[in-house]
């Protein structure tokens, strides 16, 4: 035994930091614990249903703990389940790679009132995690504040028709729900100008293959700079198309009241001529987001410094990071945060490691999520690569039929 | 044969596919996988066959494994003339626009120094139904077959 190492989250930041790690030293002992009984967080429950090609990445985590030793337990909530000075007092050191699953808040007036969605939480929604709320009504004209890579999901399945789903793992019931919106308008705001706009160019130019919408992009500006000119380049040749959706783009709008007597039906925004109110039926926020707060992250990360917190505590992806950065971008911390723990790591042989788990109900394994895994995609309805398990006790069900075969 | 595995990745997944490649050819071959950001093209060398195995990032660009040794490429301008090399793809048709636009641009590199693509450039589509390697070890195979009588001829 060379340590072991528990790491606090199974979704992308996490699974590629137990890969670096076990890359470095094949024999150490590397356990992944997640709150939910199937592991892979963001990738399942975060990556657009109709960008399977992003969730490949899954292929490299299977492996972690088909071949590299790396074990699961899902379905453990730290704080609830057990305590983080437990799991550190059991292992040489304890990674949080928890994420950020929260909506920031949009801290104006009206944000509160019904109608006004967060992007994660609509999203949860659409690919039926667990815990997710049902699916609101939108109305016909929903506007969407913020303009980064979740926003821009958002935009293309709700403006996708049907057919264009094809291929994608979006369920039966988010199907339904999208065929039936009625949605006849999206807009779209940033604060910035589009040259500055959060947005990735590679997720603007997909939005050209829209197969039935109209797009409008206004007053979105010029730039000197090489890769603002590419985004703007992408935004433009958007213009147009004869569909029946419209989408209308909006630059330097900074939203100041959602407006409405008993829900959202206008925002106002501030610009550089003045003020603007623009209509709606819904308002979608995807202007980042947050800790739940089931672990105390300000007061963890007070003293943080290259991803270490504290002695044999160290955080990695967007818990420590915040909400920004790509998938593979976490994985490039990943390797660096590994030479830091290695470097850190002294084994103690009397620390029980998992064994502090051995209480606890209901704790799923790889296994487990591999019968789930099979469940879901042995037969998909057609045009769809997979049928997710919706509900907690749906999975533990499938996860505890070990030994029965 | 002396075969090195040269992978250009973002996410790892050309890092994976290239491991199984080595594994794969190793009972028959003194074989390696070298990630690009470690390899520098002085190193090239006429009786070793390069297989290049490459993804695409951002708006059909390189992936960053890859873009430190275009820049080295671009500095030291070697000949690389005898060299032979295949290379492999993999790809999101998600963004058709871009698709397989790092390695297209490898291949562009490589071909520009002097260097000589054996077969196809492979291109494997992430959001398609088929494993990377269930293509990837096919043209290896192929690829090692025209290197024996293409290396042969170089010696």
């Amino acid at each position: 035994m060379t340590g072991q190492i528990a790491i606090i989250g199974a979704g992308p930041s996490g699974c590629f930091l137990a890969q670096a790690l076990l890359k470095a030293q094949p024999d150490l002992r590397v356990d992944l614990i997640d709150r939910l009984p199937v592991p892979y967080g963001l990738v399942r429950y975060g990556v657009a249903a109709d960008h399977q090609g992003t969730k490949g990445v899954t292929r490299q985590f299977a492996r972690l703990f088909e071949r590299q030793g790396a074990r699961f337990f899902g379905n453990v909530s730290i704080g609830s389940d057990i305590g983080l000075e437990d799991l550190r007092g059991a292992y040489d050191a304890v990674v949080l790679a928890a994420g950020l699953s929260a909506d920031r808040r949009l801290e104006i007036p009206g944000s509160d009132l019904p109608g006004v969605h967060g992007a994660g939480k609509l999203t949860r929604a659409l690919y039926e995690h667990p815990e997710a709320e049902a699916l609101p009504e939108l109305g016909a004209r929903p506007l969407i504040v913020g303009n980064g890579n979740v926003a821009i999901d958002l935009l293309r399945l709700l403006a996708k028709s049907p057919e264009e789903l094809e291929g994608s793992d979006l369920g039966q019931g988010p199907t339904d729900w999208l065929a039936a919106s009625g949605i006849e308008e999206i807009t779209i705001t940033g604060r910035s100008p589009a040259a500055a706009a959060k947005f990735d160019t590679v997720m603007i130019k997909e939005l050209g293959k829209l197969a039935d919408v109209s797009i409008r992009v206004i007053d979105a500006g010029e730039s000197d700079d090489p890769d603002a000119q590419k985004k703007l380049a992408a935004l433009n040749a958007l213009e147009g198309g004869a569909g029946a959706r419209r989408i209308t783009f909006r630059f330097g709008l900074t939203p100041v009241a959602v407006e409405g007597s008993d829900r959202a039906a206008a925002v106002r925004f501030s610009t550089a001529q003045g003020e603007e109110t623009l209509a709606c039926t819904s308002v979608l926020t995807a202007i980042g987001f947050d800790t739940p707060g089931d672990l105390p992250r300000d007061a963890l990360l007070r003293e943080e410094r290259d991803g270490g917190l504290a002695e044999g505590l160290y955080a990695t992806g967007w818990f420590r990071r915040g909400p920004r950065g790509t998938i593979p971008d976490n994985r490039a911390d990943a390797g660096a945060l590994a030479e830091r723990i290695l470097g850190a790591l002294s084994p103690d042989p009397g620390k029980v490691g998992a064994g502090i788990l051995a209480g606890l109900d209901e704790i799923t394994d790889y296994d487990g999520w591999c019968r789930i895994d099979s469940a879901e995609t042995a037969n998909p309805p057609p045009g769809r690569c997979r049928a997710k398990i919706t509900t907690r006790e749906g999975m533990l069900g499938l996860a505890r039929q070990e030994d029965t075969q | 044969m002396n075969i090195q595995v040269l992978y250009g990745t973002e996410t790892g997944n050309a890092e994976m596919l290239a491991e199984d490649i080595v594994a794969e050819l190793e009972a028959d071959h003194t074989v390696a996988a070298v990630n690009l950001a470690d390899f520098d093209p002085s190193e090239f060398d006429t009786g070793t066959l390069y297989l290049m195995v490459c993804s695409t990032y951002g708006d059909g660009e390189l992936p960053a494994s890859a873009q430190p040794f275009a820049e080295k490429m671009a500095a030291a301008k070697p000949d690389l003339t005898g060299v032979h090399f295949g290379i492999f793809g993999m790809g999101d048709r998600e963004y058709d626009e871009t698709f397989n636009g790092g390695p297209a641009t490898l291949a562009a590199l490589m071909t520009a120094a002097g260097a000589t693509q054996l077969g196809e450039r492979i291109a494997h589509d992430a959001s398609g139904a088929e494993m990377a390697e269930d293509l990837a070890f096919p043209w290896a195979e192929d690829i090692v077959a025209m290197a024996g009588d293409a290396l042969g001829q170089a010696a």
